[in-house]
């Protein structure tokens, strides 16, 4: 049996129960806008939000980590003593779900990153499934991400005078297991039917606000390299970096190291860096590969369209909207993408 | 440590609030610990002892007045090392404004109904006058960026402060932007470093540690005035820090 009832009363209860074992961290409201937070009981959480500031990816890879100690002198780096506690990431939406499965690809891709690996093991995954789109701005749909599909542990839906329980892996069982709230009433193949039914439903108040298709964008892509489209968004973007830091697939990290006051040792750490900065590309003799904000931003475009799709078969956009959202010069993910479109089909 | 010869640190200051300075003295426990390294050898706001030998010079202000230009060529004639120590000494700060006036324009607001008026001088950052080795940004300074420019100066790696906007920092903070809120801010084009010092603390960010090398000033001003925000407001607001170097771009 892999999906259970829980009475809309007794999402407390689960909360509860997660937090015998677990650090639980979920949505919460910071000022007209959300981020994610620990929280102690579900009157905190807020279950109805648009994508937080920052994505999940800060509990994967955080904003600054330390990568080791050294001392002046020494030819190695100590390993540091990384500590990590147990917790659960509550209420992620299936976007942001899609968000970790590519951080997933990366930090695995051989050679495996350690401290990413470390930290994954003690994270659980709760997914809420979005009934009702978050604004104007998400293109979720259209990549394919607006469903749970896959990559959590488990995912809440919420089925009008109860909520459906998905458990889809062993750790998911485990905790919805010992579970006294739930209710066992249900089976699973009118669950799943259920499910379906609440799906055709919801996909009525979606719209789709990409013109191109999920299959023709890296199509798109491999045309659209030369486009005019790339110099009206250089024109207007600032480099402030905050549709990267806010990016749920970004992973570009710089590395700094400081010694202590003593002067004698030091850590090593990793802060995340951005594409879209004027130090990003330059190399050694100062020369900077991409000078012109066009083609930075350009290059962000091509990480999350068509190159990603070369090296891993993986779109590295979830559709979240971020970008569009952060973005101070309100360049707009989807008018750019539909620009695009509009100019190759000008050719 | 102690056998080896401590670096002799010495801190001046010319046309400022010495604001940046008093920084220094909140720095408690750390300043200990930067003085196993060092030794302080003229500092006034702290202490009354001074010395003409040091090695590692904090110059602090802008200089204004002929005599101020001696003052600190002999200072550089004699540091090995000269850092230009808050906004007044690396952008010129806001006395960078006293540009907007002819000499008796000046005087007549400032002194008006005296009877005396001193020398008005003309505002300039520290690099204007003889070279600057190193830049500690800020009004004030932030003391965790100053101690650690201090090591890695100490360790001869010299400090390059960051190049990128404080949007950066202001978003690892996962702060709601100010723009979201219908209000005004200069993070977009200037430099980080301060940790999003006032956008963290439910100010604004006014600039002070200067626009980024490579400002995109016309898209900024264009995001200012889709905010409803007039030419002249925009002007003040870049003007406020950074009046010497647009002075000098626009003069050619």
């Amino acid at each position: 049996m892999r999906y259970v009832y829980l009475a809309k009363s007794d999402l407390d209860a689960l909360i509860q129960h997660l937090k015998k074992s677990h650090r639980v961290i979920a949505p919460v409201k910071k000022e007209n806008l959300f981020i994610l937070a620990e929280v102690q009981g579900a009157g905190e959480i807020a279950l109805k939000y648009i994508p937080t500031i920052l994505p999940p990816k800060k509990y994967f890879f955080p904003p600054v980590e330390k990568l080791g100690s050294f001392k002046m002198g020494d030819e190695k780096m100590n390993s540091v003593n990384m500590e990590t506690q147990p917790t659960v990431l509550f209420g992620l939406h299936t976007c942001d779900i899609d968000g970790i499965e590519c951080l997933e690809t990366v930090f695995h891709y051989h050679p495996a990153d350690p401290y990413y690996k470390k930290r994954r093991k003690s994270l659980v995954l709760i997914g809420y499934e979005c009934m009702f789109p978050c604004d104007e701005y998400a293109t979720c749909v259209t990549m394919d991400t607006h469903n749970p599909k896959a990559g959590y542990d488990i995912m809440i839906t919420d089925a009008g005078d109860k909520y459906i329980i998905h458990m889809n892996s062993e750790i998911g069982e485990k905790l919805i297991g010992t579970c006294l709230a739930v209710s066992r009433t249900g089976n699973d193949a009118d669950i799943k039917f259920e499910l379906r039914r609440l799906r055709e439903e919801k996909i009525k108040k979606f719209k789709t606000i990409l013109d191109t298709e999920y299959t023709e964008i890296h199509d798109l892509f491999k045309q659209s390299y030369k486009a005019p489209a790339w110099k009206d968004v250089g024109k207007r973007c600032v480099s402030c970096g905050n549709c990267t830091t806010v990016c749920p697939t970004c992973y570009c990290f710089d590395i700094q190291d400081e010694v202590e006051l003593n002067m004698e040792t030091g850590e090593r750490k990793r802060i995340w860096d951005s594409c879209q900065l004027e130090e990003f590309a330059t190399v050694a003799g100062g020369e900077n590969f991409r000078e012109e904000r066009s083609e930075r931003q350009r290059h962000r475009y091509y990480r999350k369209f068509c190159y990603s799709i070369d090296k891993y078969n993986k779109f590295f956009c979830t559709g979240c909207g971020r970008c569009t959202r952060a973005c101070v010069a309100d360049i707009k993910l989807y008018e750019t993408l539909n620009q695009l479109k509009k100019e190759t089909n000008n050719v | 440590m102690s056998d080896k010869k401590k670096v002799r640190i010495a801190f001046f200051d010319f046309a400022d609030c010495e604001g940046c300075q008093l920084q220094l003295t909140y720095l408690n426990l750390n300043f200990l610990g930067l003085l196993e390294h060092c030794e302080i050898v003229n500092f006034r706001e702290a202490m009354s002892e001074a010395s003409d030998e040091y090695d590692l010079v904090f110059v602090e202000g802008s200089i204004m007045r002929p005599h101020d230009e001696e003052r600190v060529k002999k200072i550089r004639s004699i540091a090995k090392i000269l850092v230009a120590y808050g906004a007044c000494a690396c952008t010129g700060g806001v006395n960078g404004l006293r540009r907007r006036f002819t000499d008796d324009e000046a005087k007549e607001i400032v002194y008006k109904d005296r009877p005396w008026t001193i020398e008005a001088g003309w505002p300039r950052p520290v690099h204007e006058v003889v070279k600057v080795d190193y830049y500690i940004h800020g009004c004030p300074t932030n003391n965790d960026e100053t101690v650690k420019a201090v090591k890695s100066i100490l360790l001869g790696k010299g400090y390059t402060p960051p190049d990128y906007s404080v949007c950066i920092e202001c978003k690892f903070k996962e702060n709601v932007c100010l723009f979201e809120k219908g209000q005004v801010c200069m993070g977009p084009v200037t430099r980080a470093g301060c940790g999003a010092w006032c956008t963290s603390s439910l100010n604004t960010c006014y600039g002070c540690r200067g626009l980024l090398s490579n400002p995109a000033e016309e898209g900024h001003m264009e995001i200012l005035a889709k905010h409803g925000y007039t030419i002249d407001t925009l002007k003040q607001k870049f003007d406020l820090y950074n009046m010497c170097r647009l002075e000098a771009e626009k003069n050619g």
